[in-house]
């Protein structure tokens, strides 16, 4: 029964995404509201099923007979687990607008959506690098799907099609990586790989060493860093906005999810042997995101430029890892504040853009503080946590990243990357300049808004939590509202629950 | 209570403009109750100045973690230098809001208010963490005002100013990110209470002269000190009256606050052997912008240069290491807030009231209107140093103090005094006295409103030039306090 517990939620998501498909094929009975409140529905109880063990520490691996070891749940995959499901449902409460405004999203998307979060749960929670191939194919499969879902869009074709094919291609290389591997260490098994690294030197290692690295390219690919990022821009271009603001803040949760299993509890002497690599890579990461933001003038472009930028960030605590355990905290604790900006920011423009077709460009957005006050306060409020200003937990962020950078020894990284904060000030307060200081272009005047939806809850829902996490208790000592310290101690206990030996 | 007054002085104004900004749409409504809560802060604050005690230590402390796992508390308290400025805070914001009264939106109200809650939080700050929070704050109300009320070429002044002033936030940030690591390696605990980072002491020669520019340089913008002055031309031009008011009289006193607050402390070595640059580079400033200003044609860059001015002037003698050079520099950030203030809010009345800004197309407004002449000419008088006034208290301080430091360096202070002088009243024979000719220029004279806001601040002037001593005392201690233990230096005798 204990046991039981801790896979509930995921066979609860795998289950929903089975039903709701079934569910489409009797298209005429139901229509969109009905999908998402279903759907909506399922992802709240898996999420508070997910709630019951928070705040324990723990490493199981339940039913081992049939898992045969390739599933661990702990508290870390668990943490991962609410945190990914949490934002699947905002994706799909602040995309509610979006999805009934638009004829082409049927029933059989919400299924889609549904596979992606299982396949991104099971990645959470796979101790074992062939099924977590397979779980991440499961979702990159769901999303590259949904990436060409915008029927309306003559881009999507190019989207999906430079996705695919470069996602399949480097999944080549994790496979690759994953034969070597197998070829040095005979297992798949992370903790048995584990076991062989301690019992080997150096020398016998060198198989492993490039297996892993060829894994670490993968990785590189999926959350965009250079010289991975190719894609970015078309992609998150051609897909529907709201898909691109899971693909930014989710689908990244869940690959670091894997990736920091795997590095720390399993493969640690291989940071120190990425170090030389990944120090270059966050440099152009870097200057490269920083440069391509700068130059756009699509606000979504801009939007996807910056997230190059916010996995610069990632990975410069991913880097003092090595280092000290805090970096891990750290690293978690900034994908939160990212997963908050970025579904907030991408949801704010979904809502605008399924209302108004025109508010693309920076101009387009001129005057919005006039015509919708709330909407251009809330969008300033995630813009601000994206720069990292005080008094948003985008600033808590990277006040937690950049300190253990410099604590790690990385302080021209960490000066870099606060010269890059800087610049981005720039490229976000453009925005806020544009909505605040000049009179509404005519064109995209629109008299006939409905602010009063779930997506405009949802997204200031979001604004809230984005300026109390900021903000914190101690301030407003007097109302006990969550505490950044709270946080903090539950990535810490996330992270710690990976070195239970069971 | 008296412990949580300072939280209550902080968080008021922001409390009531978010309150403000969701309940009401009506101008008037949000005016009175903003003015409203200034005038509350004004009553706590004096009560605060009659309940401190002269003596070095801080008062009415709060500590409680804020991010207990990084060690960040909510860290403030008041001592005799935090004092004066608070004060001086407390007064002139509340007789900007009469000055500034009619034809303002409801946004406009909104961000003076917020302004105050980041100008005073940064204030009383003791947690550098804290103080960086309440440092950027301040910014954001400004940025809204300059972007949504400003003149001419608005977007690109605010995004100008938002630049110069994040750099240096940024390179502050770094640094202060960089003494807590310090403090977490030697200590084996994180803290980033200014009173513990001074007690770093595994710091090398160079990393501390890094540290120390990296923190000087947001100060030194904030300022601005010579040369990292290039953002304050077009946003003194551009912005609307009530954020050059709160820029020039307010926030860049806010950066010689820090320079005294955080640099003396952590860095008094470096601080002792680069002085007399920073006295050289501010007595530059004095001499170069007194030039520039002289040649302004434009009544607003003219008083922009003439601020930039005297701030540097301020500089100079924060960093003369001697208690007449530091008193004075203090009295005369007391005395620049109340002139400079006045004289651009005055300035903001003749913009409103005629749209004129350059000097050539005033004059003869002495003759519509003798209030505001004379109340002009005072504040005038006060700002180059007339005896009898504030300003020629602290110049002479100030100068003692360069004298103390360097005797030809004191000398040219002297001298450079006159530059002063000589713009001020020439701008003044050109744009209020003499007549002009062709059409009469309509311009009224002060509203009731109005004198009502400025009396404080001609008391002030006088009471400070006459007798400075009731003010001095609050805050000698605190200085004394400086020199003695902390740059162990020795007070002046």
């Amino acid at each position: 029964m204990n046991e039981l517990i801790h896979i509930l939620p995921v066979s609860l998501i795998l289950l929903s995404a089975v039903g709701v498909m079934f569910m489409s094929m009797y298209e005429e009975k139901f229509n969109t509201k009905q999908y998402i409140t279903v759907s909506s529905v399922l992802l709240i109880i898996a999420l508070i099923l997910s709630l019951i063990p928070l705040g324990d520490s723990f490493a199981l691996r339940p039913y081992n007979n049939i898992f045969n070891d390739v599933l661990i749940f702990d508290s870390f995959s668990n943490f991962f687990n609410i945190l990914l499901i949490l934002g699947t449902l905002l994706t799909l409460l602040i995309g509610e607008n979006y999805f009934r405004s638009k004829e082409y999203f049927k029933g059989e998307f919400f299924s889609i959506l549904l596979f992606a979060l299982f396949g991104m749960m099971l990645l959470a929670n796979a101790n074992e690098l062939v099924t977590a191939f397979i779980a991440l194919e499961i979702a990159s499969f769901a999303v590259y799907v949904m990436v060409g879902y915008n029927s309306e869009d003559s881009k999507r074709v190019e989207a999906i099609f430079k996705y695919l094919v470069l996602g399949s291609f480097i999944g080549a290389f994790y496979l690759l990586g994953v034969v070597l591997v197998y070829g040095a260490t005979a297992t798949t098994n992370l903790t048995e790989i584990a076991a062989y690294i301690s019992a080997h030197s150096n020398e016998d290692m060198a198989l492993l060493y490039i297996g892993l690295t060829l894994i670490l390219f993968t990785f590189l690919f999926k959350i965009a860093a250079f010289p991975f990022q190719s894609w970015v821009l078309d992609v998150y271009r051609g897909a529907p906005m709201i898909i691109t603001a899971y693909m930014a803040s989710t689908f990244k949760i869940a690959i670091f999810s894997f990736f920091l299993r795997a590095v720390l509890q399993d493969i640690a002497p291989m940071i120190d042997f990425w170090d030389s690599i990944m120090y270059v890579i966050i440099i152009f990461t870097l200057v490269f995101g920083t440069w391509l933001a700068i130059t756009q003038n699509i606000v979504k472009r801009m939007l996807a430029a910056s997230s190059i930028v916010h996995t610069g960030y990632l990975l410069l605590a991913f880097i003092a890892l090595g280092q000290n355990i805090h970096a891990a905290y750290a690293t978690v604790f900034y994908l939160i504040a990212y997963l908050l900006s970025a579904l907030g920011s991408f949801g704010i423009i979904s809502h605008i853009i399924s209302e108004t077709k025109v508010r693309v460009t920076y101009d387009d957005f001129k005057g919005l503080a006039k015509e919708r006050p709330y909407l251009a306060a809330m969008m300033t409020i995630f813009l601000f946590s994206l720069a990292g200003i005080p008094s948003t937990i985008g600033f808590i962020g990277k006040f937690y990243v950049f300190t253990e950078a410099i604590n790690a020894g990385y302080i021209l990284l960490a000066v870099l990357a606060i010269v890059a904060t800087f610049i981005s000030v720039y490229y976000y307060f453009k925005l806020i300049a544009m909505m605040y200081f000049y009179p509404t272009k005519e064109e995209c005047m629109d008299n006939d808004f409905n602010d009063k939806r779930v997506s405009t809850y949802a997204i200031a829902f979001l604004a809230i939590i984005t300026i109390v996490g900021g903000i914190g208790s101690a301030i407003v000592f007097f109302i006990p509202a969550l505490n950044i310290d709270t946080l903090i101690e539950m990535t810490q206990i996330a992270i710690q629950s990976l070195f239970i030996k069971s | 209570m008296s412990a949580d007054i300072l939280s209550f002085i902080i968080f008021l104004p922001a409390v009531v403009a978010f309150g403000l900004m969701i309940t009401t749409k009506h101008v008037e409504t949000v005016r009175n109750i903003a003015f409203l809560t200034t005038t509350v802060i004004l009553a706590l604050v004096l009560k605060l100045y009659i309940e401190f005690e002269p003596s070095a230590g801080m008062q009415f402390v709060t500590n409680v973690p804020w991010i207990a796992s990084y060690g960040i508390n909510y860290y403030i308290g008041v001592d005799g230098f935090s004092l004066t400025i608070l004060m001086m805070i407390a007064i002139l914001i509340p007789t900007a809001y009469l000055l500034l009264w009619e034809g303002r939106t409801k946004g406009y109200w909104i961000n003076m208010l917020l302004v105050q809650a980041g100008v005073t939080g940064s204030l009383l700050a003791l947690d550098v963490i804290l103080f960086y929070f309440f440092w950027e704050v301040m910014l954001l109300p400004v940025f809204l005002m300059i972007g949504i009320y400003g003149f001419g070429d608005k977007v690109f002044t605010t995004i100008k100013v938002t630049v110069y002033t994040m750099l240096g936030s940024l390179l502050m940030f770094v640094a202060m990110l960089y003494l807590g690591v310090t403090y977490h390696a030697e200590f084996g605990s994180w803290s980033f209470q200014y009173d513990s980072l001074t007690q770093i002491t595994s710091l090398s020669y160079n990393e501390k002269i890094w540290l120390f520019l990296a923190f000087l340089s947001a100060f030194a913008i904030k300022i601005p000190i010579f040369p990292l002055h290039t953002w304050i031309m077009e946003t003194y031009k551009n912005a609307p009256t009530g954020a050059v008011f709160l820029l020039s009289s307010i926030m860049a006193k806010l950066g010689v606050y820090a320079i005294v607050r955080f640099l003396i402390p952590i860095f008094p070595e470096i601080y002792v052997e680069f002085s007399s640059w920073f006295v050289f580079i501010g007595l530059f400033g004095l001499v170069y912008f007194g030039v520039a200003a002289l040649m302004q044609d434009d009544i607003k860059r003219m008083f922009a240069y003439s601020s930039a001015s005297h701030l540097s002037f301020i500089a100079a003698g924060i960093f003369s290491l001697n208690a007449f050079g530091i008193n004075g520099a203090l009295y005369l950030i007391i005395a620049h807030a109340i002139a400079t203030g006045a004289l651009f809010l005055l300035v903001g009345i003749i913009h409103d009231e005629t749209g004129y800004k350059t000097i050539k197309d005033l004059g003869g407004l002495a003759k519509q209107s003798p209030i505001f002449t004379t109340i002009f000419a005072i504040m005038l008088f006060a700002n180059v140093g007339l005896p009898g006034t504030n300003g020629f208290v602290s110049e002479l301080l100030i100068i003692f103090g360069i004298y103390e430091f360097n005797h030809t360096l004191g000398y040219i202070s002297a001298l450079t005094v006159i530059i002063g002088a000589s713009y001020m009243l020439w701008m003044f024979q050109r744009a209020i006295l003499q007549d002009r000719e062709g059409e009469a220029l309509k311009f009224r004279d002060l509203k009731i409103k109005e004198i009502v806001g400025l009396a404080p601040w001609v008391i002030l002037v006088f009471l400070m030039g006459i007798y400075p001593d009731i003010f001095i005392d609050k805050f000698e201690p605190t200085v004394t306090h400086y020199l003695n233990d902390i740059l162990h230096i020795g007070a002046a005798k």
